[in-house]
């Protein structure tokens, strides 16, 4: 008889600070079946078990690209992830799931992606990021746009320096203020970087456009572009207002929802909005869904 | 399927038969209380108080209730399934009223739907049968006729239901597991036409005691558009949060996942009732609170029985036991804070 909240066990493999409160998690599966069943979409969360002291969800960073491995970008905030950041490498856990709907890549393969994180938002959508660049023909322009408070809070530093010299993918990453020196990016909020690229509602809309320099990335095609975002609220604010100046429909912008869960299967209503579940229904929603909710907040 | 009669002294000889073949639920008279439980002769049964204090949910859906057991181990850790699934018992609720009996099909539709369902819940549901007995005498906190296929008489949830007919009971069979529970049974008689026309006549009787019924579609109509009314400002303000009609009503459902620590070394993790009025609902780590007002709470609760669910369900998560009205500490009724909504 299968019991949807029992858990199975795995291993913290490794632990890779990210910052004084961030830490990645790489975790595998005790039991090789369940290793080799595993298959997670980008977007999609697990209930993370530390025995003794409960679970919480959490979204995965890894891509399902590169599987075998789980890796959970987590921040120490609350009773679960502060036992978990008492573990170490070797210590066992619990896990289920994945768990919700993650990102839409039926609609978004053939078109154009443009992600844009600020802060930790970067977890979850590091596994679109490289799911998408693992399946780089399925996709035509990639943008990504990082943003953090200062350089010392960037995650994942060393692999998206590593973009920044990639041609199949346009990264630009800025940091509000550098108070260290030596940060070579961007600096300035998230959402300057929209000028950089030159995103306007005519260029992604119109089709079959004629290149028009190198910084336009998304003319010269006929695909539409998909946004998906994640970042704190005040950063969901004016990202989505410059989406839609850019003329970006509703439905076509992608943002994650938090709310608190207990069993992450649709049983347990904590994670209620409205008439929807954000743990089966979502947890990434269109911006239109999101308007039409109703306490969102 | 058949409908039998059977007298009160051979219904009494039923029950103690059946209780020793299955466990027994039915109320049970205590000091101030009346609850459902396990009764060890037909004598304990108490038939006079129109509803037990609290819902039967809880035969089905413990308060607290095990999911696994967890230990450490010297090279890691190891989980154990709990065995009590398989080891459910066959079980009989008696003495049911048609309100609770109702609220177990709410409850099954909401533990099976999408991808996952819930054994634990299962696992026991599939083993319970339940016998109701109709309401000769509603009471003005009762509103079950306001509900589709749901009123004082009705059988939709039981499997077999006991009406009142002069000095016997008219056993109506609604299901196959109550046709097995009175299968060969030497205490019934088949029902004449003329018993079917007595309990139409204590249908009629039941449904005139009946309050005036709720407009409920009207009210969903207002509900879907009174998120934002003003409304909801005065509304709340009596409400304690006391939660005392979360905690005896037979359909609500929210749940929380605690762990209970045995020792340093052996553990368990737990499924408690919760409810959606606790500030704790929506807490969420780093302290963010979705509703952190008791007017968003007490406005969770209406919505979610009488407007988010129908939009899921299509049905109200409610059966108008009206225990939540009988219970409120400050006199709250339900019924008049829907009819308010605008």
């Amino acid at each position: 008889m299968c019991n949807p909240y029992m858990p199975y066990l795995a291993k913290i493999i490794r632990i890779i600070p990210q910052m004084d409160d961030v830490r990645l998690f790489q975790i595998r599966f005790e039991d090789e079946k369940i290793r080799d069943e595993f298959k997670h979409r980008p977007g999609q969360f697990v209930m993370v078990s530390v025995l003794g002291t409960g679970e919480a969800p959490i979204s995965i960073s890894s891509s399902p690209t590169r599987s075998g491995i789980i890796e959970l970008c987590i921040r120490k905030a609350g009773k679960v992830t502060d036992a978990l950041f008492r573990l170490k490498e070797n210590d066992a856990i619990g896990l289920r799931g994945p768990y919700g709907n993650g990102y839409f890549l039926e609609r978004i393969k053939g078109n154009n992606l443009l992600i844009v994180a600020g802060g930790i938002g970067m977890a979850p959508l590091r596994s679109l990021l490289w799911y998408s660049l693992d399946n780089r023909d399925d996709f035509h322009d990639i943008i990504l746009m990082y943003g953090t408070k200062t350089p010392n809070e960037m995650l994942f530093k060393d692999e998206l320096f590593s973009l920044l010299y990639r041609n199949d993918i346009r990264c630009l990453l800025t940091v509000d203020r550098d108070d260290t020196g030596t940060w070579k990016a961007n600096v300035g909020v998230v959402t300057k970087l929209f000028d950089l690229v030159g995103l306007d509602a005519n260029t992604q809309r119109h089709e079959g456009r004629e290149t028009q320099g190198k910084n336009n990335s998304f003319v010269n095609t006929s695909a539409t572009t998909y946004a998906a975002i994640c970042g704190p609220p005040i950063m969901y604010q004016f990202v989505l207002q410059k989406l839609i100046e850019c003329g970006f429909p509703k439905d076509r912008i992608m943002m994650s929802l938090e709310r608190r869960m207990q069993c992450g299967i649709g049983k347990c209503l904590h994670c209620s909005v409205g008439y929807k579940y954000t743990c089966t229904d979502g947890p990434i929603f269109t911006y239109w869904d999101v308007m039409n909710m109703q306490e969102v907040v | 399927m058949m409908n039998y009669t059977i007298t009160i002294d051979n219904l009494k000889s039923l029950i103690n038969d059946l209780i020793g073949v299955y466990t027994v639920y039915a109320p049970k008279k205590a000091a101030t209380t009346v609850l459902y439980e396990a009764i060890a002769s037909f004598d304990e049964y108490d038939g006079n108080a129109l509803q037990t204090n609290t819902s039967s949910k809880g035969i089905i859906y413990p308060q607290c209730d095990r999911l696994f057991e967890f230990a450490k181990t010297s090279d890691g850790m190891e989980l154990k399934a709990c065995e009590k699934y398989e080891k459910v018992e066959e079980t009989i609720i008696f003495g049911c009223r048609p309100c609770d009996a109702k609220g177990f099909l709410l409850l099954d539709k909401l533990f099976n739907w999408g991808e996952y369902r819930d054994e634990s819940y299962f696992s026991r549901r599939e083993k319970t049968a339940i016998i109701s007995i109709s309401c000769a005498t509603p009471q003005s906190t009762c509103f079950c006729n306001s509900f589709e296929d749901s009123g004082p008489v009705s059988k939709t949830g039981s499997d077999l239901l006991l009406t009142l007919i002069g000095e016997r009971y008219l056993v109506e069979v609604v299901t196959e597991k109550g046709k097995k529970i009175i299968e060969g049974s030497r205490y019934l008689e088949p029902a004449t036409e003329n018993d079917v026309a007595l309990k139409q006549e204590a249908e009629q009787a039941a449904a005139k005691k009946m309050p005036e019924r709720l407009e409920l579609d009207e009210i969903k109509k207002s509900l879907d558009t009174a998120f934002e009314s003003p409304y909801w400002d005065t509304a709340h303000l009596p409400c304690l949060k006391c939660n005392v009609c979360t905690f005896v009503c037979p359909t609500c459902y929210c749940f929380d996942i605690s762990e209970c620590l045995k020792g340093y070394t052996e553990g368990e993790r737990n499924r408690t009732w919760d409810s959606c009025s606790l500030e704790s609902f929506t807490k969420m780590a780093g302290g963010v609170n979705p509703r952190s007002d008791s007017k968003q709470r007490f406005r969770q609760r209406v919505m979610h029985k009488f407007r988010y669910h129908v939009d899921n369900f299509n049905e109200y998560l409610c059966t108008g036991c009206g225990r939540c009205i009988r219970y409120c500490p400050v006199g709250m009724d339900i019924k008049r804070v829907l009819e308010g909504v605008k």
